[in-house]
């Protein structure tokens, strides 16, 4: 009996005291916001995801599959006529649109925007203030994501609750485009005041806040001077399309976020000499991968073999291939090259291959015709016969056979699609050659190393390759998808420059007075063309036409996954692409005198850009339509 | 063996449930046909291109909100559009294409202009006709004519379809379109033979009314059909095409 009380007893306490331990915990499985916020590694943790989720278009993007998707063919350059490649077509739009990730991520800004001043106390002052500042950086980089592709979009700026009784308040309508680049604005202003000058590699600072904010507001100010398209909602928002009058308000905001990165930055010249092509050359190619470049100043890291891309196994010219196939993806087009000084031109600009006769100019070696080129076209593009990784690349169409006596008129009538005539040229159809045997005995393959085939695509569509960014010392064995990691340049000085450049371009030529807006346009111009090695502007007035500040951009950041946007902010693009055929540049070799001539004709393969203008505003996910009711699409879908 | 029988018993108990009928809505029967006519040219249809750079019927059905998803279809390429498979609703039905729209905004976002139709769709078809302005008005003045080289020449002239000045932008471009089959546009064209004008700036507009002349390019395979148009656009909105009607023409 006695033993039956203890139990009793012994049971009524261990109910009693379990019942003390309370039940409503975090779950243990879940790391919580004071796991996050106590210390500077959960803030880095925090930040790291965030950043890993910002929408840059770099090695990783392609406008036909995405942003951080390893497989780039179908590339970008390849759209925006840069270049031709054997996986694109034509023109297109985004395929993959860029909508509930950028949400996701502007939520995560968010939360850590509300959470994190809960916790200021575990931090020093100055440290919040400088990640409150990175956040809204973040969130700025990701709505002018999605301003550039929709005009006005939802702003979401407080975490939204949910599950909630009050579905409606989830339904976030578009907001003006207006109000949209002024949210993305305050954003920036915020991030520039609240940040300092320099942070971790890869993290932005007050000057990347600032550089990105010209970008911006240089897009917003074009969109408000060129745009045709309009649309409103029965709210009165204008959600495609920013008024006229306040174009110049835009300049004047790119402008001045430019002047902030005066003296803080600068052109990357370390390897650069004042009139020695050479080293100017040596000098473009190294600027993309010094580390300690004064010219970065937004990167993105990628580093072997936890986040990796392929640039090289995709770019690589035919003959440098890796193990793994691929190569040659992007061949740069001739309308593209004969935008650079140095070359012998037509008087219409165009590239000069014909003699006063009208019959081919012959050269010794390809890249004779190219020995004046301004040095930043080797450095962008791989010239037929330049050396790069310890060989010439040999791109060569075919060998003519046919007697030179007299000149050799050109193969085919000027501005023809036809294809080349089988009689006195000697071709190949792919990389399994048959030797042609030259009057002296010597033997010749009818194309070279590395292109061009008649049939086989895998091959300089162009007679050109593309050479930025890629890293000449990596071995051939490691030529391969996932295996590289360059970093990737988001935001560097040049681009400021251009910026600043077009800006005050725009304000002197709307007439406004602030600050000598022309003299500073020419400055910055010159300063990018020196260092290029290309021909500087003699005078400010010589910078008459905003052509010349478009051409110097395209010259500068082509490959660099920007000109699309420069092309579609402009307005331009459905011009430019409108039932085109870019131009290419086939080396042919002369069998009779060992020479070679050039042939200037459009795309062989007949890939003919059209832009459709709806284009500039890209469409809404229709999903995304659907489930909403106040979500309205943009004209035209 | 009782197993067995169990198994067929259950199967035939979910086959009798599959049979019965889930969709127990009528089937979309309203019908909606209509046309695009030049309000001023002598009511001709609007010619258009198939798909998305051609002309499209938008309708908002306010039978249950008032701010609809809108629900679009393609006219036919002459004009005309035709849908027998929509459900019964009611509609404010409009049209959008290469003409001045039929909802017009002030800066401010009010709308100043409003032709959109209500139409009660269901029972018996609808026949609607949008009388709208084109941007261009594209016509032929002569007969197409094979020239000895086999190309085909034509005269075609273009002129303002509205005085609406807010609607008179550059005329950018004037396309002779050629296919080998009777659908023929800016969406459908054979790029060999098919001649593209394009004008730089208001260069175009000096063109307005006058007779011009267009030659097709490239050498013409003999005996076959050709199916030829001429299309003309101006700078505004989403820059589409305006067209004339289709010839065929027979090369001997």
């Amino acid at each position: 009996m006695k033993i039956l009380r203890y139990l009793i007893i012994i049971i009524a306490l261990a109910c009693g005291l379990n019942a003390c331990t309370k039940l409503d915990l975090a779950p243990m499985n879940i790391i919580q916001d004071n796991d996050v916020f106590s210390t500077n590694g959960g803030i880095q943790i925090y930040m790291a995801r965030m950043y890993s989720e910002l929408p840059i278009e770099d090695f990783r993007y392609s406008p036909q599959r995405g942003l951080n998707m390893f497989w780039i063919i179908s590339p970008f350059p390849a759209v925006t006529g840069e270049a031709l490649s054997r996986d694109q077509r034509g023109a297109m739009t985004e395929a993959v649109l860029y909508w509930g990730d950028a949400y996701k991520l502007i939520r995560e800004t968010n939360y850590f925007l509300q959470a994190l001043p809960k916790y200021a106390a575990n931090f020093e002052a100055a440290d919040v203030d400088s990640w409150i500042g990175e956040a809204h950086f973040i969130r700025a980089f990701t709505y002018f994501s999605l301003a550039k592709r929709y005009g006005g979009v939802p702003i979401v700026s407080d975490v939204l609750q949910y599950p909630t009784d009050n579905v409606t308040s989830l339904d976030v309508p578009r907001a003006s485009e207006e109000k949209t680049y002024d949210f993305i604005a305050a954003d920036l202003d915020t991030a520039i005041a609240k940040m300092s000058g320099s942070n971790q590699q890869g993290r932005a600072t007050k000057y990347a806040a600032a550089a990105f904010k010209s970008r911006a507001m240089l897009y917003a100010g074009s969109i408000a001077k060129y745009n045709q398209v309009s649309l409103f909602d029965d709210s009165h928002n204008r959600l495609c399309g920013l008024p006229p009058e306040k174009a110049n308000t835009y300049f004047k905001a790119a402008y001045d976020a430019a002047v902030l990165l005066d003296g803080q930055f600068s052109l990357y010249k370390k390897a650069w000499a004042a009139g020695d092509k050479e080293a100017q050359y040596q000098n473009y190619v190294k600027l993309f991968f010094d580390g300690d470049s004064p010219e970065n100043i937004f990167v993105k890291q990628y580093s072997y073999p936890q986040s990796v891309h392929g640039y090289d196994a995709y770019m690589v010219p035919l003959q440098c291939m890796g193990p793994n196939g691929y190569s040659s993806e992007v061949s740069p087009t001739l309308n593209y090259v004969e935008m650079f000084d140095g070359l012998p031109k037509n008087p219409d600009g165009t590239i000069q291959n014909l003699d006063g006769s009208g019959k081919y100019i012959l050269y010794d070696n390809t890249m004779d015709i190219f020995a004046g080129a301004e040095p930043r076209l080797r450095a962008t593009v791989i010239l037929p016969g330049d050396n790069f990784k310890g060989q010439s690349i040999e791109i060569r169409r075919g060998i003519y056979t046919g007697s030179a006596a007299g000149g050799i008129s050109p193969l085919i009538p000027a501005g023809s699609t036809i294809q080349y005539p089988t009689t006195n040229i000697v071709q190949s159809a792919n990389g399994s050659q048959t030797p042609y045997t030259l009057p002296n005995g010597t033997k010749m393959n009818p194309a070279g190393a590395s292109g061009t085939f008649f049939s086989e695509e895998t091959c300089s569509q162009t007679g050109f390759f593309i050479r930025k960014y890629l890293d000449e010392s990596l071995d051939k064995s490691q030529v391969k998808e996932n295996n590289e990691d360059q970093t990737w340049i988001e935001i560097r000085y040049a681009e400021v420059l251009l910026n600043k450049a077009e800006a005050a371009y725009e304000l002197f030529s709307a007439g406004q007075t602030g600050a000598n807006y022309q003299q500073e346009a020419f400055t910055a111009i010159n300063l990018v063309r020196e260092r290029a090695g290309a021909d500087l502007l003699a005078t400010a007035a010589d910078l008459s036409d905003l052509k010349i500040i478009q051409k110097e951009r395209r010259k500068e950041l082509g490959f660099e996954n920007k000109i699309w946007w420069d092309l579609k902010r402009w307005r331009i693009l459905d011009k430019e692409q409108n039932n085109s055929l870019y131009r290419v540049m086939m080396p042919f070799y002369v069998a009779e005198n060992y020479k070679y001539f050039f042939d200037v004709r459009k795309d062989e393969k007949n890939r003919f850009y059209n832009f459709d203008p709806k284009w500039y505003y890209e469409q809404i996910p229709t999903d995304e339509i659907n489930k909403s009711h106040s979500l309205k699409q943009n004209p035209g879908y | 063996m009782r197993k067995l029988l169990y198994t067929f018993v259950t199967l035939a108990v979910i086959a009798t449930v599959s049979c019965s009928k889930l969709d127990n809505f009528p089937q979309p029967n309203a019908t909606l046909t209509g046309r695009v006519v030049d309000a001023g040219g002598g009511k001709t249809t609007i010619q258009t291109e198939t798909g998305g750079g051609g002309t499209r019927v938008k309708l908002e059905e306010i039978s249950w909100s008032d701010n609809p998803t809108p629900f679009y279809f393609y006219s036919m390429q002459d004009g005309t559009f035709n849908n027998t498979k929509l459900f019964a609703s009611t509609n404010m039905i409009s049209v959008e294409g290469a003409f001045v729209p039929l909802v017009q905004y002030d800066n401010a976002g009010n709308i100043t202009v409003d032709k959109r139709q209500k139409v009660v769709l269901g029972g018996s078809a609808q026949n609607i006709t949008f009388e709208v302005e084109p941007f261009l008005r594209v016509e032929w003045v002569s007969d197409p004519v094979v020239n000895a080289d086999s190309t085909i020449t034509v005269q075609a002239r273009f002129s303002r379809g509205t005085s609406n000045p807010d609607f008179q932008n550059d005329v950018s471009d004037l396309f002779l379109y050629l296919n080998t089959v009777p659908y023929v546009g800016n969406n459908n064209y054979d790029n060999r033979y098919s001649r593209q004008v394009t004008y730089s700036g208001s260069a175009g507009n000096a063109l307005l009314g006058q007779t011009i002349v267009l030659t097709t390019t490239g050498k013409l395979p003999p005996k076959r059909s050709y199916w030829l148009r001429i299309g003309a656009r101006t700078t505004y909105g989403l820059k589409q095409y305006n067209y004339t009607d289709i010839k065929k023409i027979t090369l001997p």
